[in-house]
């Protein structure tokens, strides 16, 4: 069973409520300048009233085939057979930064001893059968985690008719 | 009986010379696509794929010996992927024609297909072996062994890193961070020569000046005697410790000179000429990593590009088709990122190409671009890694595809990193 991460961005309200849960989840230490393993922030299209604000939630999108894997000098990253998530062993992360360079959505942090450290996707958490703490606190279900399997036969169906129906509306 | 004697006859036969990422990455990708086929290993050491790239951390003892495998120990690779592993078994020849390997016993062995990933060697003048005096290398293992090993051993105080290249500037942070005086000296005008543009290069040697990083450009290196490196310009520098990392070539000897079918050779440029396959001109004999020369996609040329992902895709691609799938491997860009001393530089693309440069610079970071006509040719990035995984994203589909836009969440990264508007505009976004 492979999991993957989507953001209903019609439901998100940028409370960031997915962050400070990633806060305490992981033990973030903010006053010492580490980040949430999520990042929240606001897109505006425009400066005029009528221009869009998007809200957007943003962390390891687990790509399948990841490239931080590959890029890493150390071995540090692999998946996780069971959920696909993308999983980690700093022990040897010699704090190179390859992995950033290799992620297209800029999800690895470091510590403050210079180690690679980002979203696991809470493995443990999902291995117990919990939602990702993240997930587990959005409050509109803006953010959720499904499998792939049925967002391919289902969700994104779903997505590509909802698209459909608007342009119909336009 | 029978049906093991067809087995045996039907079971192809794949050879693997050289074993680090690329040799590692084919044969895990022939063992996922052929289960039953016969891999032989010929690996001129007997450790596990290293990776070059570790040795400065393991010389300073930064990592363990064994953190310096990335795919763990050679026992359990061989175990894994079902090996037949001949370590510290030198392969001298490969014939093309005849499919054969040649070891340095004399012994020949035909294979259905061959993949050599011999990688690369750093480079060592001639002039400077000539009654030389003691200095290091920095690329294998044994390397790292032998500098590490003089370090604990003597009683350093001084020391001169020959090449202000990626690897000479984290040889020197090595001394750096034993508070040992350091001199980097290179023969080109500036640091990265091959990846920074001259402007950044001067701030980034600043940077190293304030870090008491003597260094001393556009010097030839004459000689090296007893514990004296001799410029060409009758300068000399004495040093307890001298280190020579003035970069690399491919290992291409073992196919150089090679006759292959109807009289053609295997073509050689820099490196082992390879198609988007993996393959070289003769079908059957493969090349992946740094000993071969695969698409840059900025030049539609083939190069080499030597780096540790680079070499894990390229011989992933190898080792698929020489099972029978078909795989491409598009190529690649010119792209690094080197942290050193605290600092993080990143380079993106050809810097030689042409083009207007513009500047912008945000909360302790700047970003450099090089555009020509429009068309994103290079980028230069000081402190702050974070965004250079989107703009390498950006830049490589932008080769690949022709175009390509930031998707909102990238745009939106981008913003809240400090990147200005400006700049995302400029590279050619259109939101998505």
């Amino acid at each position: 069973m492979s999991y993957m991460f989507i953001l209903d961005k019609r439901k998100c309200v940028g409370c960031s409520a997915c962050a400070v849960a990633c806060m305490d989840q992981n033990d973030i230490d903010v006053t010492a300048g580490d980040r949430p393993f999520r990042q929240c922030f606001t897109l505006e299209s425009g400066p005029d009233p009528e221009d869009k604000m998007t809200f957007m939630s943003l962390a390891c999108m687990h790509c399948e085939d990841a490239p931080c894997i590959q890029s890493c000098p150390s071995g540090c990253l692999k998946k996780d057979p069971e959920t696909g998530f993308t999983i980690y062993d700093n022990t040897n992360c010699i704090g190179c930064h390859s992995c950033a360079m290799a992620c297209p959505f800029a999800a690895p942090t470091y510590n403050k001893e210079g180690k690679m450290e980002k979203c696991d996707g809470c493995l443990t958490r999902v291995k117990h059968g919990l939602e990702p703490a993240c997930v587990r606190v959005c409050p509109f279900g803006a953010l959720q985690l499904v499998e792939k399997e049925e967002y391919e036969n289902t969700l994104r169906k779903k997505a590509a008719e909802l698209i459909a129906y608007s342009s119909l509306k336009d | 009986m029978f049906d093991k004697e067809k087995e045996m006859t039907e079971m192809k036969n794949y050879a693997i010379i050289g074993f680090g990422c690329a040799g590692y990455h084919a044969a895990k990708a022939i063992r996922k696509n052929d289960p039953d086929g016969r891999i032989v290993v010929y690996s001129d050491t007997a450790d596990p794929p290293f990776n070059p790239m570790l040795s400065t951390y393991y010389a300073s003892d930064a990592l363990p010996l064994e953190g310096t495998f990335p795919f763990g120990s050679m026992e359990e690779i061989v175990k894994d992927f079902q090996l037949e592993l001949h370590s510290e078994t030198e392969a001298v020849h490969v014939d093309a024609a005849k499919k054969e390997i040649e070891l340095a016993d004399g012994t020949r062995k035909r294979f259905d297909s061959i993949l050599v990933a011999t990688g690369a060697s750093a480079v060592v003048p001639a002039s400077l072996t000539e009654n030389a005096g003691r200095f290091f290398l920095m690329r294998t293992l044994k390397d790292a062994q032998n500098l590490r090993n003089h370090i604990e051993k003597e009683n350093v105080k001084s020391a001169v890193v020959i090449g202000a290249s990626m690897a000479g500037i984290k040889t020197a942070e090595i001394f750096y961070r034993k508070g040992i005086p350091t001199t980097l000296i290179d023969g080109a005008s500036g640091l990265f020569p091959l990846a920074a543009y001259p402007d950044v290069a001067a701030m980034m040697q600043a940077k190293l000046n304030d870090l008491k990083i003597a260094q001393i450009y556009n010097a030839q290196v004459a000689a090296i005697r007893s514990n004296t490196v001799e410029l060409s310009d009758g300068r000399t520098l004495e040093a307890d410790c001298i280190c020579l990392c003035i970069g690399v070539h491919a290992n291409i000897q073992l196919v150089a000179n090679t006759k292959a079918v109807e009289g053609t050779e295997i073509k050689i440029g820099k490196g082992i000429i390879v198609n988007e396959q993996m393959q070289t001109n003769v079908p059957g004999i493969f090349a992946a990593g740094d000993c071969c020369e695969g698409k840059n996609l900025q030049t539609g040329e083939t190069s080499v590009i030597g780096l540790w992902a680079n070499a894990g895709a390229q011989g992933e691609c190898a080792g698929k088709n020489m099972a029978g799938k078909e795989a491409v491997y598009y190529g690649n860009i010119l792209h690094n990122i080197t942290h050193f001393m605290d600092m993080d530089f990143i380079s993106l693309g050809d810097i030689s190409l042409p083009g207007e440069h513009r500047r912008f610079t945000g909360k302790d970071f700047l970003v450099e671009v090089c555009m020509d006509a429009g068309r994103l040719n290079s980028i230069n990035i000081f402190g702050q890694y974070r965004i250079s995984g989107i703009l390498k994203s950006h830049l490589t589909k932008r080769l690949l595809h022709g175009e390509s836009t930031l998707t909102p969440a990238q745009r939106g990264m981008l913003l809240a990193e400090g990147l200005p508007a400006e700049l995302i505009n400029l590279l050619g976004d259109k939101e998505s």
